[in-house]
């Protein structure tokens, strides 16, 4: 019973509701002049959320294609109604909701792993429960109505508005492209234009491989079976005689550099631009690729040099 | 390279092209996924149920490119799943949440927006090496980081008012880019890991077993390269705060 009441299907149906609440303050939102298609999109997210596990695949696809179309013919807007200020609460407990947060993501995640349970999926557990719990602090702290606190949530949800499947869309995306072969096409074209014999060129073809593979699927793992049949091991490690594990973890790594570089990896470089309001989309992006150029070179000498000097 | 090779790159060349152009990016993923699918033969629906030998649109024994798009957006619902956390978030900003994480941080003097986007970084890099993954945007970046790094730019540059754009606009991605380097690079530090148990799983399957300690522990040097960049960027741009501040 509790394996099921703590499961990821509870927190989807949890997450479902809060959005099928937020369509229906959508539909209502004379503020908003495209309240009918915002609501729409919102109320589908949330039947996605809550019957996805249960619908044929199929349907959710269309409804996912629905979905892209409302927000394509930019019916889906963000209604500009200003709630008004509160009296601010002036003590620490204000603290409480969001720290409630990370300390039931962690719990629950600290839990899944002494049952046993896969840790991982504790926090995303724990995520949901912990929305939930801050939900009720909030409430309790200060006062406010269930109302208030749904136009709230929904207020920074329709700020952030379409961005928000984005991360859905380009995994589903990568799935694709999986399916279709796409990464066996760029580790063939880098077999092609590399001589097998220059072990320095092989250690910046594996890394710049895994970095523009990376930087095409929007995640490193996807990456990382590609590039290390079609180049790490046949190219690297068989005919060098190299540590495997070493080659591996560094090669994982030089493809987080192709992560901090790409729109694709939407969850953690456009959807926080969004959840924090910037004005550049690109912004978070923009400040990461200094730092992804300089930790990537990293990883092409430290890689050569240790399969040099070992 | 066969032509259909190349048509298959064809959605890859229509993501680069329509983000590039600005266009809806919702429109230009689904339509790259369906030119990709389309071009790798791969047809619409599945031939099952109510699509059973639907001439045209599906082919015996395939999985139709709706069906994966279906599935895989159902599958990564747990991407989301940080909508539920808004309106705690929403309601406790309209009480002054910002406002009173600013405060906080203020009264510490050593803080500087710099080192507090280090100081987070580390501390996302030790929920790394103790087995947790997680995705801090949501739970600790925007309620609590952003606040308390605008507070710490506010005694930086010694002025009682939230910093006109440009300066929030950088404070704002160096609090992202804090939260992923410690995410990327931290996560590899306990052998229970996903990353970790990818690398050993698909070098398995490749004919190596590797050690997940051994992996760990190849993992240190670039830990340590990735808190030393930080370091370095987030230090110019204290700098670069510091400058704003004496030519006011």
């Amino acid at each position: 019973m509790s394996g099921k009441l703590f499961s990821l299907d509870t927190v989807y149906v949890l997450t479902g509701l809060v959005l099928s609440i937020f369509s229906l303050l959508a539909f209502t939102d004379r503020s908003n002049s495209r309240r009918v298609g915002s609501g729409l999109f919102w109320l589908i997210l949330g039947a996605i959320f809550i019957f996805g596990s249960l619908m044929p695949h199929w349907l959710t696809g269309m409804l996912v294609l629905l979905m892209v179309t409302l927000d394509g013919l930019g019916m889906v807007q963000r209604g500009t109604a200003e709630f008004k200020p509160e009296a601010a609460i002036k003590s620490g407990s204000i603290f409480l909701p969001v720290i409630a947060i990370p300390v039931v993501t962690f719990a629950l995640a600290i839990i899944f792993r002494l049952m046993g349970l896969d840790a991982n999926r504790g926090a995303l557990v724990g995520l949901g429960f912990g929305g939930l719990l801050a939900m009720f602090i909030c409430l309790r702290i200060t006062r406010g109505d269930f109302r208030e606190l749904m136009n709230q949530g929904r207020r920074l949800n329709e700020s952030m508005g379409a961005v928000n499947i984005l991360p859905q869309l380009l995994a589903s995306l990568g799935v694709i492209f999986t399916a279709a072969g796409v990464g066996n096409l760029i580790a063939q074209g880098i077999v092609q234009i590399i001589p097998a014999n220059n072990l320095f060129l092989l250690v910046l073809a594996n890394c710049l491989g895994m970095a523009l593979f990376t930087i095409v699927m929007g995640n490193s793992f996807a990456a990382l079976p590609v590039i290390a049949t079609g180049v790490l091991v046949p190219l690297i490690i068989k005919p060098f005689g190299v540590n495997p594990a070493m080659a591996a973890i560094i090669t994982l790594t030089a493809g987080s550099s192709g992560t901090l570089m790409t729109p694709m990896a939407a969850n953690f470089n456009i959807v926080p631009a969004a959840l924090l309001n910037m004005r550049d989309q690109y912004g978070v992006i923009r400040f990461q690729i200094p730092y992804a150029l300089t930790i990537w070179s990293f990883h092409v000498l430290l890689l050569w040099l240790l399969i040099r000097f070992s | 390279m066969h032509v259909q090779d190349l048509l298959k790159l064809s959605g890859v060349a229509i993501v680069v092209i329509g983000l590039a152009l600005r266009l809806r990016t919702t429109i230009v993923v689904v339509v790259a996924a369906l030119v990709t699918g389309m071009a790798a033969g791969m047809p619409l629906f599945s031939s099952e149920g109510a699509f059973e030998n639907l001439p045209m649109l599906t082919r015996a024994g395939q999985t139709g490119i709706i069906n994966i798009l279906g599935k895989a957006f159902a599958d990564n619902r747990l991407m989301t799943l940080f909508i539920i956390t808004l309106p705690a978030i929403g309601l406790a900003e309209k009480f002054g949440l910002q406002e009173r994480a600013a405060e906080l941080i203020n009264r510490v003097r050593a803080a500087t927006v710099g080192r507090l986007q280090l100081v987070y970084q580390l501390f996302r890099i030790l929920h790394g090496a103790m087995g947790i993954r997680l995705n801090g945007h949501p739970s600790f970046v925007r309620p609590l980081v952003y606040p308390m790094s605008v507070g710490a730019a506010e005694s930086q540059l010694k002025i009682k008012h939230v910093p006109d754009e440009p300066v929030l606009e950088k404070i704002k991605s160096a609090n992202a880019a804090a939260e992923n380097y410690g995410n990327f690079y931290g996560q590899n530090l306990s052998p229970v890991q996903a990353g970790i148990l990818l690398v050993y799983g698909v070098m398995q399957g490749l004919g190596y077993t590797v050690g997940v300690w051994d992996l760990v522990k190849f993992t240190i040097p670039v830990v340590v390269a990735s808190i030393v960049i930080a370091a370095l960027q987030f230090g110019l741009m204290d700098r670069g705060l510091n400058r704003l501040r004496e030519a006011r």
